[in-house]
Order: C-alpha cells, then sequence, then structure tokens
C-alpha cells in the first residue's frame, strides 16, 4: 500500500505539472475546432493538447471553453498575458476569449490528490448535527441557484451588449454602403455641386 | 490450434478429446484468450450484448466443432435475478450456483463471449468442500453457498451431488490449501476421456498427488479433479477451488490460496505473492485479465481500495473491441478484454481510462436506466476515485463516477459530480442514504437523480457577441468574408473591432468580479453557518 500511495502522489504530482502548462481558454464560439485553436496560438505557444469542456451543469446556452497543454509553463504564462493585455480574437470576430491559467478542478480526469480528507459522517435525524446539517444543506441549494441566477443575468448582459455592437454596426454598414452607392453613381458630383463642396477634399 | 486471429489473442492450451455425437468436437482442457489463460472449472464472466452486467459462470466443458469455439457454461445468479426467490439475508458478493435440471442451468457460448475470469469461492459446510481460509475468502470476488434449483425455483443450501452431469465435488473448493512456497507439483494423469468433458480424472480424493517430477508435493491433495497439467513445472498448487493449477512455463508458483484462479504465469515470472485471483496478467500489454483484482492484495496500486468485488462498474452498452491497455497503465491491474458481443467494465475507478464507450454516451443511458445520480456540494478537490470510494465506503456501494469540470461559472463551494450506479435500487438506496444525511468533511450532500437539462451547443449556431454582416454585395467579398471569420490575431487598436473588442473586456471584467463577490460571499456564509453550527452542537453537548 505503501507504493500505492507513492503511486498516487507521483500521479498528482505529474498532474499537476501539466495543470501548470494548461490554460484555459473561455468565450469560445461553438464553432472554434482544436486546429483552430492551435493555429491561433502558434504565434506565442506550441500547443499540444486541446481538451473542449462540455457542459453539463448549466442549463444556459453558455460560450464552450477549452483546456489547452501548451509545452511548458513559460509558454503557458506568456499566453494568458498576451491574451488578457490584448484582445484575443479567435475566429475573427469581435469578441475576444479569455484566458487563464487552468486549475487542478478544471479537468475531468484527474488523479486523486492524495491526502485529500474523505471522512463521512452518516448523520440522522436525532442527532446534534441533523439539525445544522439540513440548514447547511438548504444554505448550499440556495447559493447554487443564486450563482445559477447570476449567470443567467451575465449572459443577458452579453446578449444586450451584443445586440448593441451589432446595431452599430449595422448602421455603419449602411451608411458605408450609401456612400458606396453614392460614389459609383456618381450622384456624387452633384451633391458636390450643390453644396458648393470641391470634391477633392 | 488457431493462434491469433483478429485482434485477441487466442490459442488452445491442452487437448482433451475428440468426441461429439459425429465425432467433430474437438474437446479441450484449457485455452489462452487475449493472454488470460481458461482453464476447465475456471468462474469467468460473460457479457450479453445489451446487457449491462456480466453473467458469472462456471467453464464445464471447452470445445471446437466446425471451427466454432463454444464453452458450455454452468451459470451463476445473482441475488437480482433471483428476488422473488429469496428468503432470508444475502451476504455480500453472495451468488448462488444452478443447479437442477431445466432452462438457465448451463448454456453453450461462443467462447468469445468470456470477457475474463473471477474468483468464486464456495463456503458451503458440506464436507465435500474444502473450506477456504479467511483470508481467500475476503480475496475472492464472490462466495457461494446456496444452489438454486432452476426446474422447482427454489433454493436450497444442499449439495446436490451431480449438476449438469457432474459430480459436484468437480465444482466446488479444492481441498488443498497450503500457501506454500515450496513448490510441489501435483500431476495427475490426464484421462483422455473421449467425451463430455467429465474431468473425471478425478484424481481419487487425496491422492493423485503423483509428481511427475521431482518436486516435492507439497502435499497438495486435490480433491478436485485438477486436470493438471503436466508441463513438468513444479508449481505450488494453488489450492484453487476450481481451476487447475497450470504451470505454462517454469516457473514456481508460489501457492496463493487462490480461489480460482489459474496460478498463471504468462511470462517468466514468478508469481508470487500475487494473490491474483486472476493473474498475473501484468504488464503483459495486452494485459486483459480479467477482472477485479482481489481486494486486499492487490496489487500495489490500489489506492485504498476496498471495492467490495462486486464487479464492475459498468453498464455499458453494447461492445467493442479490446480494451486492453491503457488503462491499466501503471496499475497492474488487468483490464478487461472486450469481445465482440461484449465490452468490458473497468473496474478500478482509479483508472482515469473509461474504455471505449464515452463518458457521454454512459451518461444518457444511464439516465434512461434509472441509474444516474447527481450529487452535489462535493468539495471541488475531489477526483474520480475519491468520490467513488467515498460512497463504496458510505454507502457500500459501488459505482463509477466523474466530478464535474469545474468552469469559471461554477461555484467554486459547490462540487457536483454524476455518478452511475449499477442497477436503479442501488441508485435510489444511495440517493436516499445520502440525502438523509451523508457529510462529508463538513459538507452535507444532497443528490438528485438524472441529468441536467444542458442545451447542446450548436455546432452552427451564431454565437453571442460575434457578428455579422449582412452585405449584399459581389462573391469576392462574401469570400473575404469567410475568410475573415477563420483567423485569429490580437487585434491592434487601429481597427473598429478594437473597440469593440474592448467593449467586451469590459464586461467580462465585470462579471468576472461579480462571480468573485458572490462566490465570496457564498463562502463565507458557510463558515459562518458551520461555525454557528458547531457552535450549537456543542453548546447542545
Amino acid at each position: 500500500m505503501g507504493t500505492s500511495k507513492e503511486q498516487a502522489s507521483k500521479d498528482y504530482a505529474d498532474f499537476e505539472e501539466k495543470v501548470k502548462r494548461t490554460i484555459y481558454i473561455d468565450h469560445l464560439s461553438p464553432q472554434v475546432t482544436t486546429q483552430v485553436i492551435k493555429a491561433a496560438l502558434a504565434q506565442c505557444a506550441n500547443v499540444v493538447n486541446v481538451e473542449f469542456i462540455v457542459n453539463y451543469t448549466i442549463p444556459f446556452d453558455i460560450p464552450s471553453a477549452a483546456l489547452v497543454e501548451l509545452d511548458d509553463h513559460i509558454q503557458a504564462k506568456a499566453a494568458v498575458e498576451l491574451m488578457t493585455d490584448f484582445p484575443f480574437i479567435i475566429g475573427g470576430m469581435p469578441r475576444p476569449v479569455k484566458a487563464t491559467h487552468a486549475k487542478a478542478e478544471m479537468f475531468r480526469d484527474r488523479p486523486p490528490c492524495p491526502g485529500i480528507k474523505k471522512d463521512f459522517r452518516l448523520v440522522k435525524k436525532g442527532d446534534d448535527e441533523y439539525e445544522v446539517m439540513m440548514k447547511l444543506k438548504n444554505l448550499a441549494k440556495k447559493q447554487e441557484s443564486q450563482n445559477m441566477a447570476l449567470i443567467k443575468h451575465l449572459l443577458d448582459e452579453e446578449k444586450e451588449l451584443a445586440k448593441q455592437q451589432q446595431e452599430a454596426l449595422d448602421g455603419n454598414t449602411k451608411k458605408y454602403q450609401m456612400l458606396e452607392i453614392v460614389m459609383q453613381n456618381g450622384a456624387i458630383k452633384n451633391l458636390a455641386h450643390r453644396y458648393g463642396v470641391s470634391l477633392d477634399d | 490450434m488457431d493462434g491469433n486471429g483478429e485482434e485477441i489473442q487466442f490459442s488452445w492450451g491442452k487437448l482433451r478429446a475428440k468426441g461429439g455425437a459425429k465425432m467433430d468436437t474437438q474437446f479441450y482442457e484449457s485455452f489462452t484468450l487475449d493472454n488470460v489463460k481458461y482453464s476447465l472449472y475456471d468462474c469467468v464472466y460473460l457479457f450479453k450484448h445489451g446487457d449491462p452486467e456480466p453473467y458469472i459462470g462456471k467453464i464445464l466443458k471447452i470445445m471446437e466443432q466446425n471451427q466454432v469455439k463454444k464453452v458450455k457454461i454452468l451459470w451463476f445468479f445473482l441475488p437480482d435475478e433471483i428476488q422473488k426467490y429469496l428468503r432470508g439475508p444475502v451476504m455480500e458478493n453472495e451468488i448462488f450456483l444452478a443447479s437442477g435440471d431445466g432452462t438457465g442451468l448451463a448454456d453453450i457460448n461462443p467462447l468469445e463471449a468470456i470477457a475474463g475470469k473471477c474468483t468464486v469461492i464456495c463456503i458451503s459446510k458440506d464436507k465435500r468442500n474444502h473450506q477456504p481460509s479467511p483470508r481467500e475468502r475476503a480475496m475472492a470476488d464472490y462466495i457461494f453457498y446456496r444452489f438454486f434449483d432452476v426446474k422447482n425455483c427454489t433454493l436450497s443450501d444442499q449439495l446436490p451431488d451431480k449438476i449438469a452431469g457432474l459430480k459436484v465435488s468437480v465444482l466446488l473448493n479444492p481441498k488443498d490449501e497450503q500457501a506454500i512456497s515450496s513448490p510441489s507439483a501435483i500431476n495427475v494423469p490426464l484421462n483422455p476421456n473421449v467425451d463430455e468433458g467429465l474431468a473425471t480424472t478425478v484424481p481419487p480424493p487425496h491422492s493423485a498427488v503423483k509428481e511427475e517430477d521431482e518436486s516435492p508435493n507439497a502435499a497438495v491433495p486435490l480433491s478436485q479433479p485438477a486436470v493438471m497439467e503436466l508441463d513438468a513445472n513444479p508449481s505450488a498448487t494453488v489450492p484453487l477451488s476450481q481451476s487447475v493449477v497450470k504451470k505454462e512455463d517454469r516457473k514456481p508458483v508460489v501457492a496463493i490460496p487462490l480461489s480460482q484462479s489459474v496460478v498463471k504465469k504468462e511470462d517468466k515470472k514468478s508469481v508470487a505473492a500475487v494473490p491474483l485471483s486472476r493473474s498475473a496478467v501484468k504488464e503483459d500489454e495486452k494485459s486483459v485479465a480479467s477482472i477485479p483484482p482481489p481486494r486486499s492484495t492487490v496489487l500495489e496500486n490500489n489506492p485504498e481500495h476496498t471495492q467490495s468485488q462486486n464487479a464492475h462498474t459498468g453498464e455499458k452498452p453494447p461492445k467493442r473491441l479490446k480494451l486492453s491497455q491503457e488503462a491499466t497503465v501503471k496499475d497492474t491491474t488487468p483490464a478487461i478484454t472486450e469481445k465482440r458481443p461484449l465490452e468490458l467494465p473497468s473496474r478500478q475507478a482509479d483508472r482515469s481510462k473509461w474504455f471505449k464507450i464515452p463518458w457521454d454516451e454512459r451518461l444518457r443511458m444511464a439516465d434512461e436506466q434509472g441509474t444516474l445520480v447527481y450529487i452535489q456540494n462535493l468539495d471541488i478537490q475531489f477526483a474520480a476515485a475519491d468520490i467513488e470510494e467515498l460512497v463504496h465506503e458510505a454507502l457500500k456501494l459501488s459505482c463509477t463516477a466523474k466530478p464535474i469540470n469545474h468552469p469559471t461559472y461554477d461555484d467554486p463551494n459547490n462540487g457536483k459530480a454524476y455518478a452511475i450506479f449499477k442497477t436503479k435500487n442501488d441508485a435510489d438506496v444511495a440517493i436516499s442514504k445520502i440525502n438523509s444525511g451523508l457529510v462529508v468533511g463538513g459538507r452535507p450532500l444532497y443528490c438528485s437523480k438524472g441529468l441536467l437539462k444542458v442545451p447542446i451547443p450548436k455546432s452552427s449556431g451564431t454565437f453571442v457577441g460575434h457578428l455579422s454582416l449582412n452585405i449584399k454585395i459581389g462573391q469576392k467579398q462574401r469570400e473575404e468574408q469567410k475568410k475573415a471569420v477563420s483567423t485569429s490575431h490580437c487585434s491592434q487598436p487601429n481597427t473598429i473591432e478594437y473597440d469593440l473588442a474592448l467593449d467586451w473586456m469590459l464586461l467580462r471584467a465585470k462579471q468576472e468580479k461579480k462571480f468573485e463577490i458572490l462566490h465570496k460571499r457564498h463562502k463565507d456564509d458557510r463558515k459562518g453557518f458551520a461555525n454557528i453550527g458547531g457552535k450549537s452542537a456543542k453548546a447542545g453537548k
């Protein structure tokens, strides 16, 4: 059993090392694939592995996320810094991705952390602690729903922003289009003449 | 005989006889499938296509007819299967041997349906049955002492004289028990039987210890017909309850009281001390093997796993192929190979490799079967193995579990996991127990059944924040547009999109702050609560 503990610690140490070199990228479009991520990061780091995170618990439409394993933790640090200082855009559209260092809990297949306390007790109605436990449980449930509510709220905000931007963009497009047309069909000459403005400006 | 076909290694062992109605059937005593050796009277797992649970059976005959390899299996029943007729308490790991006559007693199956070996010890007090030592008992995957008559559908603990035409003594534990280190060979002359495999070479009880080699006989009086293989190897006979001590290579086998296995040494390793119920398939790449290594022993690598050898955690939908490897990795715990109609469960929870069937599918399947439980309020540090172990210790049930990855949105105070139990019943029991007050490290867990409804991200859908232009300009523009979508870059401050991007970043920063505040508040609340709780408990006392 001694060896198994050692083994477990070793596993965990390996795992932690992997965690150090992995970055977590959020706010990805669902269309983004491994290839895209690799290409995107090629400028600053060499990507070893990409693992997309499947959303199991949040009942809303949240953006995709991925765990990207890089060559070493220096690259990871550089990548994260790059992406926080400048808006890094993957996939060409204005919503930049967010990158942070990965944390152990983000990995699904993680080896057990040695030394975690796993004591448990079965508490029954008559016990002293029962009341407290029930309250704690309710608290946890409440917090969970608060969390969800916050998430929903944030998602809504995001939608707002997106809408705003889209509208602005549309407006601008129309403007430019109009200009384009006017230029093309020579109406501009007439207008210039009308307003007494020289065309060469 | 036929060596390896397909990807699964196979070879015949000792030839036994020829027989059958048309004299076209070849009987064997043993065979090796995927580097695991199986012999007559070994207990094995078989999987049926579509069934989540494996069946356990004892090999009565091994044969080949017209190029088709078959085995005749005598079935064991799981408590669930005969629930209707069960009276009284059922022991942990207890299974029931089929007896009597009729359907359900024994069947002929394709050899490839075998999915691994297991150890089944008989603990009946009958004198024909060699009493297992407590150690053997602990190491066995299953135990049995009762028989289920398939014709009358009754349970009995009286040993019948014959089952499936074989003397019942053949099917029980072998007499000998010594965990001897001195090799001894028990060589029993084989009687080629030209008919149904009766291992009639039932060496007269206690005798048969005939040495062919000079090896000292450690008295292994096998009452069981060890159809021993004479390989001129000393081998400590391992008191096999049903198997034959086989010596593949010249290896002194430390006699390990194996209840069922064949002490196998695939490569020249002395299978010392590893009371493996299934042998050694260790470090064999392609280690296949059987399933649950006996509890205690286990091979190093089993951190605190005290899983009750309740086999697998499997519920897997059909099949696939060889599992082999991967999982085992450093674990020397053997993996189970999958054979055609079957699939293999991975026994050890700490193998992070989930064979073949991707977790997602299993989640869905489990949900349909009602065996899926969603546990919340765990410590987020817990890994899959921790959870499974916890469930095992606390609830005495086995399951497979995976914690949910913890993306940034999730509350760091509240860890979640999905657990798949073996049966719906298990799941229900687990839920009621957990909900009624299981506290782990100060956190009360709660759980519910089923899968959360989570919208599947539409891969073609538009992503919030990704703007699209409705330009009706010529083709050329559109292509450029397309290309534009796939470029990734760091935005420079001289483009329109920079402003847009900045807007997003601002929003994001705000969001993060909000989450931070909320989560922090949660944490403090919890602490406060726990403190109050603690105090009141103390006060109460």
